[in-house]
């Protein structure tokens, strides 16, 4: 699909809903799911979205969901990869692309004889809306691990997750040879996707762990401006990201460069981190305002940094507190991001998701964060930001249990490539632009 | 052959009922009362085989010879697991003979809690047969009667080619995972088994299915030779390695093998004119 379908449908639903300003809907990633308020509705009536059509483009130097505003459904889902010869890499490459390519651009799946299993689960209705849906394809160290010929051209920062220091992983929910981020407006979306997935690709991948994740949703500030959504610590999360607007930005931040040490087929990938991040919540909220805090070093309320700021978007002065009298010099955000010239190096873009999966053998809730980021380098990204963190007060209200690190290879340029062409060339692997 | 013969002379007047809509033109109802008889043979001769096997596994038990025991405990199981699709047909027997201790509320403990895996349980677990005369002697009763409800059972041909996809689910929902037999860690012998009901089902049917979809018969039988190529690893003299010998790479190998399966067979009935 092209930009220009999607202004079209865009601009069709501001006409129909009288949404604001042509595309703002879109940028925002906001879910108002208004429930039905004609009288004498059912108990069990669908509750109504005029978000089902927001559609996002597969297409482009950057796969999408990375910049993307993130929706409020989120879910990263991890694969064992059964396709070892490039044959069969290109074919795994290829399905995944056109499933990818069908989902978020929505539409009707083929109708078979009622004789065989349906085509399509069935669980978005006949007709699959594309409900703002992203998936995003990277890849973990071992998939160029465990091919020979794809070895020689792993990015060069690719390595398999090391645990830190306030790690306890579990086996179980670690690494993987590729990874899907799936994020749209609702849960069912993501939902839907993965079981399409796994029902098209069956030979070539295994599921091995997924976690889900929410963000909770705002209802639209009349003055049109927005703000960042909170995590499960009751904080707004993604106060201080760098613009997702700013290409220029992004160009440093998050897209691996065309010159430098990585191989050529990477420009216009990215590196993404996951963690599956306990948080000890019951603990947490019974810790006083003022540590939490200081902890995270921003007002809870707000999510201004301490010192004076009213907003979550005013920018702590560090120069001007050596000391850490105002933020201390162990708070959260103090150690991600010191805030020096050369620290702009380790400037990284999160777009994590809120977790909650039952309930831990001691009673307590197992929730947390799904934390996602990208970056240019993950060495100068997430690893040394982690590290920085290492040790930090909030350690004592957080447990990493799982994740991984992969690498997202750049977008499909239009209908006729597939993510992973420039790997596949790069290999020498011969492959023909369908059109 | 007496049998076969009578067999098909009652599927001839269930086919004419039961199979009155092909969707595949290609294949007659009547084509289906072969596979079908032999089929039937089959499950009979597993049938027959499973009671003698658990014969000898029970007096084993019984005998509190814990060793002999433990090693016919793999090979028993074989011939429940290559006829499950139809086994199942009757649930009270398949709870009583083969289910799991999280099928029970009160899981080991439950006094519902019969069949191999109760046995399995205090052989493996306790090293003992103590207690466990009881469940030997209900195990031989629910496998003699199951063996004489199968003799007198007309097998539906939607169960019997449908069973095919059922095998791959089974293992695909809680085998591939060694969640089965998990005090012994037999796990492979049950795919083994699994494996070859379904196989033994495909095969023959193939004949109806190959004229109009080679391709098809193909990808099946070349995802069973996998399954069979991997296992063969782990072939033992006399039976398989246990389950955590299993490489993560090959895991991974039978669960993209079983899900694929599951996927193709699960088009099997359609692809017979089958509801
Ligand atoms: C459960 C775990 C975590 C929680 C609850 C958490 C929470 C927060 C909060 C509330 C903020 C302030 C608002 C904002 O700028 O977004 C923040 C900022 C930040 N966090 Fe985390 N975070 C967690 C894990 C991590 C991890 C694993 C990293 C990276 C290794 C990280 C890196 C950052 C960075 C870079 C900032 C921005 C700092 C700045 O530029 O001022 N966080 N986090």
């Amino acid at each position: 699909m092209t930009t220009n379908d999607n202004k079209l449908v865009t601009t069709r639903r501001n006409v129909l809903f009288g949404v604001g300003a042509a595309g703002s809907a879109l940028t925002t990633g906001l879910t108002t799911a208004r429930a039905a308020e004609k009288q004498g509705g059912q108990v069990t009536d669908a509750p109504v979205s005029d978000k089902t059509q927001e559609r996002q483009s597969f297409y482009g130097l950057h796969q999408a969901g990375i910049v993307t505003p993130r929706p409020a459904a989120g879910m990263i889902a991890s694969f064992h990869v059964l396709a070892k010869t490039p044959a069969d890499v290109e074919r795994l490459f290829r399905t995944l692309s056109s499933r990818i390519a069908f989902l978020m651009q929505g539409g009707t799946p083929p109708e078979l004889d009622d004789k065989l299993p349906p085509a399509d689960s069935g669980l978005l209705g006949p007709v699959i809306p594309p409900d703002n849906l992203t998936i995003t394809v990277s890849l973990g160290s071992s998939f160029f691990d465990d091919r020979y010929w794809l070895a020689p051209h792993k990015p060069a920062r690719l390595s398999r997750m090391k645990a830190f220091r306030n790690d306890a992983l579990d086996a179980d929910l670690c690494h993987g040879d590729l990874a899907l981020q799936i994020s749209s407006n609702t849960p069912d979306t993501n939902i839907h996707a993965l079981r399409d997935v796994l029902k098209n690709l069956p030979d070539l991948m295994v599921l091995r762990w997924k976690q889900e994740g929410s963000v909770p949703v705002l209802p639209p500030k009349p003055d049109g401006t927005h703000e960042s959504a909170r995590n499960f610590l009751g904080f707004r999360d993604g106060s201080a990201n760098p613009d997702a607007n700013n290409a220029a930005l992004m160009d440093k931040i998050v897209w691996v460069p065309e010159n430098g040490a990585e191989p050529a087929w990477t420009r216009g990938g990215s590196y993404q981190a996951v963690r599956i991040i306990r948080n000890f919540v019951e603990r947490w909220d019974r810790t006083p305002l003022g540590e939490q805090e200081r902890i995270i070093g921003r007002k809870k309320a707000t999510g201004a940094p301490h010192g004076g700021g009213s907003t979550e978007h005013d920018v702590p002065d560090y120069s001007k507190d050596p000391e850490g009298t105002i933020t201390p010099l162990d708070a959260h955000i103090r150690l991600a991001n010191f805030r020096t010239q050369a620290s702009e190096a380790n400037l990284i873009l999160r777009r994590p998701f809120n977790y909650s999966n039952g309930v831990s053998k001691s009673g307590q809730l197992e929730q947390g964060l799904l934390f996602i980021c990208y970056q240019a380098d993950l060495e100068k990204g997430f690893i040394t930001v982690q590290r920085q963190l290492d040790g930090e007060p909030l350690e004592e209200y957080i447990k990493p249990i799982g994740g991984g690190f992969f690498f997202t290879p750049p977008g499909p340029q239009d209908e006729s490539d597939f993510v992973g062409r420039t790997l596949l060339e790069a290999a020498g692997h011969d492959v023909v632009r369908k059109s | 052959m007496k049998l076969k013969l009578v067999l098909s002379a009652s599927l001839l007047a269930l086919a004419a009922a039961a199979l009155p809509r092909m969707a595949n033109a290609e294949v007659a109802p009547l084509d289906l009362v072969q596979p079908i008889a032999d089929y039937k043979i089959y499950v009979s001769e597993h049938a027959e085989k499973l009671v003698a096997d658990t014969k000898v596994f029970t007096d084993a038990v019984k005998a509190g010879d814990v060793d002999k025991a433990k090693s016919l405990f793999g090979s028993t199981r074989m011939s429940y697991e290559a006829i499950e699709p139809i086994a199942e047909l009757f649930s009270d027997l398949d709870g009583s003979i083969d289910s799991r201790a999280d099928d029970h509320e009160k899981a080991e403990k439950d006094p519902e809690f019969t069949g191999f895996h109760r046995i399995e349980y205090g052989l493996f677990s306790e090293n003992s047969t103590k207690d466990l005369g009881p469940f030997a002697d209900k195990l031989m009763a629910d496998v003699t009667e199951l063996n004489k409800r199968i003799t007198d059972l007309t097998l539906p041909p939607e169960k019997v080619v449908g069973g095919a996809a059922v095998l791959m689910e089974e293992v695909a929902a809680t085998k591939i995972s060694g969640e089965e037999d998990r005090y012994s860690h037999t796990d492979l012998w049950d795919f083994k088994a699994n494996f070859d009901g379904s196989r033994k089902i495909f095969d023959l049917v193939r004949p109806l299915v190959e004229k109009e979809d080679s391709a098809f018969v193909t990808k099946v039988s070349g995802n069973f030779d996998k399954v069979d190529t991997t296992l063969a690893k782990y072939k033992t003299a006399d039976g398989y390695e246990l389950y955590d010998k299993l490489t993560e790479d090959d895991r991974a190998v039978l669960a993209a093998a079983v899900n694929t399966l599951a996927e193709d067979l699960s088009t099997l009935r359609g692809k017979l004119g089958l509801n």
